[in-house]
């Protein structure tokens, strides 16, 4: 199965954040999605929230954070690197001006998703001149005619952030996301899912259905608690290895 | 003739509906409703009458004779939005908007709040409308506005205090989105300032316009000729509440106050209109003018008054300011302060801090218009509510030795009659 596991660039440090892309690819991750922090994730859980912070508040820059992309790339040249981040970062120093940052880096795909599809500044059209793939991100709450409007745009990838019940230890996809995860695929995009997952159990019932199963916070919350020792810090790598591990079965 | 209404979600380039997908549907659900009920003649029958008899409305404009003469210039007048129920414009927005909610068969409100004032009058109409309230609020500004946060629980509101990012009313807009996109099956998001994703800022505009519409009626009655309008800008929801009906009548000149806090350096004040801290930018859902540095990331942005303390303006202000149509100045914290203390003085009447900048600004420019013609100042809310911030700026040592005796009685569970005597 494809997994595509989560990281922020500079969290906690430069350093760790490069080791921690290096276990998750050891722990068979075969995509990379790196984030680069920004002051305002709203569309993001807490526990990124409070990591990108820790990443700002260390002073870091979109420069910085695309030099640790860049290293992660040559470290790991045959693994794809999707960057997600938020439309301020992406609009601010200007999209094509942003898109050829992130090309220059070894970034092979944008996910930003408060930059939606039918008024997106021009990044889809930046990242087809630069090569690279605009991946817009899918939500069961919308209508089904936006979907399918999104779903027919000719996206290579879309990543469809799924709802999915779990009851007791046992994992089950209802009917309305099986459904939502087909229309998300109507125009024959790849469909990249994920919903907090957190346990390989739930990553196997999840990767029958997508192309890539997305793996996000679990691995943030690892770190988080750990990142003022270099112990804890060690520590949370060799456990980012394992988790990875398990997701991939 | 410039238009008062968005094209689409945009004002000429600002505006728009930046979101991610998972809020995208409560906001289009939102701007479907917002449009068939503005129109509905029931709707809005009942909206009139709460406006009448539980807001207070019309407020006055009250003719400021001493701050008139002792400026040498244009007359003063004062729109007193301060007396409107809960002490400011908010409360406006806050029933249109929970109204509408209602309507739509919401049964649970959400809202952010900075100063505390927007919350209050969330909680204040949820209360008056029964539904139930939640308010986001910085844990900043939960320590600084202390008053409102009681009185919200008061109303009934569950106050949660937002311990993300720099904890102040940016994170309390990030709280109030998360939740929204969640729970908008049962749930409506108040927000308070005419900004963020499309379509707040045609709805709060909407609800604040009433305004402008009752000074353009009232100068009309009295046959006042208005030269100019001044307002505070924060997010900019009393101001484009007052401008809007003057938007297209150029002989009166439309002037906003921002927040120059302590300086012009990043950091120092909250002005995204003048100076030079602030640049284009998407955030929060809008494109606008934002204290944002070279990257996109948010500054930090500083005010005496939190409600005007915010790296955001609203997309139709940031157009009028581009277009020229509303002209933006910025007042230092202390001058916000002395406009505080001459209006008390010589009028009686007490400015929030946020509407204190407005004040300033028709301090400066009353000079600069003849003397038939009138000045009008929207106050946007009153001032009881800065008692914490203009006590220890205005008489630091009996503040101080007040809250000691205070504290020290509440430890001991003592009744008032019992408690030390002040001295000073």
């Amino acid at each position: 199965m494809n997994l595509m596991s989560h990281l922020i660039a500079g969290f906690p440090d430069a350093e760790t954040s490069i080791a921690i892309a290096d276990a998750l690819v050891k722990g068979g991750a075969n995509i990379l999605e790196i984030q680069l922090a920004f002051s305002d994730p709203s569309a993001d859980g807490p526990a990124i929230q409070t990591a990108s912070t820790i990443a700002l508040d260390k002073g870091y820059s979109t420069k910085q954070g695309l030099e640790i992309v860049k290293k992660i790339h040559e470290r790991h040249p045959e693994t794809p690197i999707y960057i997600m981040t938020y439309g301020s970062l992406a609009f601010t120093p200007g999209i094509d001006n942003f898109v050829r940052m992130c090309k220059d880096s070894g970034v092979s795909a944008c996910i930003i998703p408060d930059l939606p599809f039918d008024c997106d500044e021009g990044l889809t059209e930046a990242c087809k001149k630069h090569g690279l793939e605009n991946i817009p991100v899918a939500a069961p709450s919308m209508t089904k005619e936006r979907l399918e409007t999104m779903a027919s745009k000719g996206f290579k990838y879309i990543y469809a952030a799924l709802r999915a019940g779990t009851t007791g230890s046992e994992t089950t996809i209802d009917q309305a996301t099986l459904d939502f995860i087909d229309t998300v695929g109507k125009g024959g995009a790849k469909v990249l899912g994920g919903f907090g997952i957190r346990n390989g159990e739930q990553s196997k019932v999840l990767s029958k259905h997508v192309y890539a199963v997305v793996a996000g916070s679990v691995f943030v919350n690892i770190v988080l608690g750990n990142e003022d020792s270099a112990e804890g810090r060690k520590k949370a790598i060799a456990e980012i290895e394992a988790k990875a591990r398990e997701l991939v079965g | 003739m410039t238009s008062t209404v968005s094209n689409n979600g945009f004002f000429d380039k600002f505006g728009g509906k930046y979101v991610a997908e998972i809020i995208r549907r409560p906001l289009d659900d939102l701007e479907a409703a917002f449009n068939k009920y503005i129109h509905d003649p029931e709707f809005l029958e009942e909206l009139r009458i709460i406006q009448r008899d539980y807001i207070g409305r019309e407020t006055p404009l009250y003719y400021a004779p001493t701050a008139t003469e002792l400026l040498g210039g244009a007359q003063i007048y004062i729109k007193l939005e301060g007396l409107a129920n809960t002490g400011a414009h908010k409360i406006n927005n806050a029933i249109g908007q929970c109204l509408l909610a209602k309507k739509m068969g919401k049964t649970r409100i959400i809202a952010e709040t900075g100063a505390g004032q927007h919350g209050l009058a969330t909680a204040a109409a949820c209360a008056k409308l029964g539904l139930e309230c939640v308010v986001y609020m910085g844990e900043v500004d939960v320590r600084r506005q202390q008053p409102n946060v009681a009185t919200m629980e008061m109303y009934g509101a569950k106050v949660v205090p937002v311990t993300s990012g720099s904890r102040t009313l940016k994170d309390a807009v990030n709280e109030a989105m998360r939740d929204w996109a969640t729970n908008f099956k049962n749930t409506h998001y108040v927000l308070g300032s005419a900004l963020g994703p499309a379509p707040f800022p045609d709805i709060v505009r909407t609800f604040q316009s009433i305004i402008g519409e009752e000074v353009k009626r009232q100068a009309a009655e009295r046959n006042i000729d208005i030269a100019a309008v001044v307002a505070c800008v924060g997010g900019g929801s009393n101001s484009i509440g007052v401008f809007t009906p003057f938007i297209n009548d150029a002989n009166v000149r439309l002037i906003g106050a921002e927040a120059g806090g302590i300086g012009p350096n990043v950091g120092e004040n909250a002005a995204r209109m003048t100076g030079n801290a602030s640049r284009e930018g998407i955030v929060q859902g809008y494109k606008s003018r934002f204290l944002i540095d070279e990257d996109g990331q948010s500054m930090p942005t500083r005010s005496i008054s939190a409600g005007l303390d915010y790296m955001g303006i609203g997309p139709q202000l940031a157009a009028l300011g581009e277009s020229g149509r509303v002209e933006f100045t910025a007042f230092l914290d202390k001058e916000a302060l002395d406009a505080v203390k001459f209006f008390a003085r010589n009028e009686g009447i007490l400015f929030a801090l946020e509407s204190a900048h407005a004040g300033a600004a028709a301090m400066k420019i009353a000079k600069e218009l003849p003397k038939d013609k009138a000045l009008v100042i929207n106050m946007s809310g009153r001032g009881d509510k800065d008692i914490f911030i203009t006590s220890p700026v205005f008489r630091p040592e009996k503040w101080k030795e007040f809250l000691k005796a205070e504290l020290k009685r509440l430890e001991n569970n003592e009744d008032i009659h019992d408690a030390e005597i002040m001295n000073n």
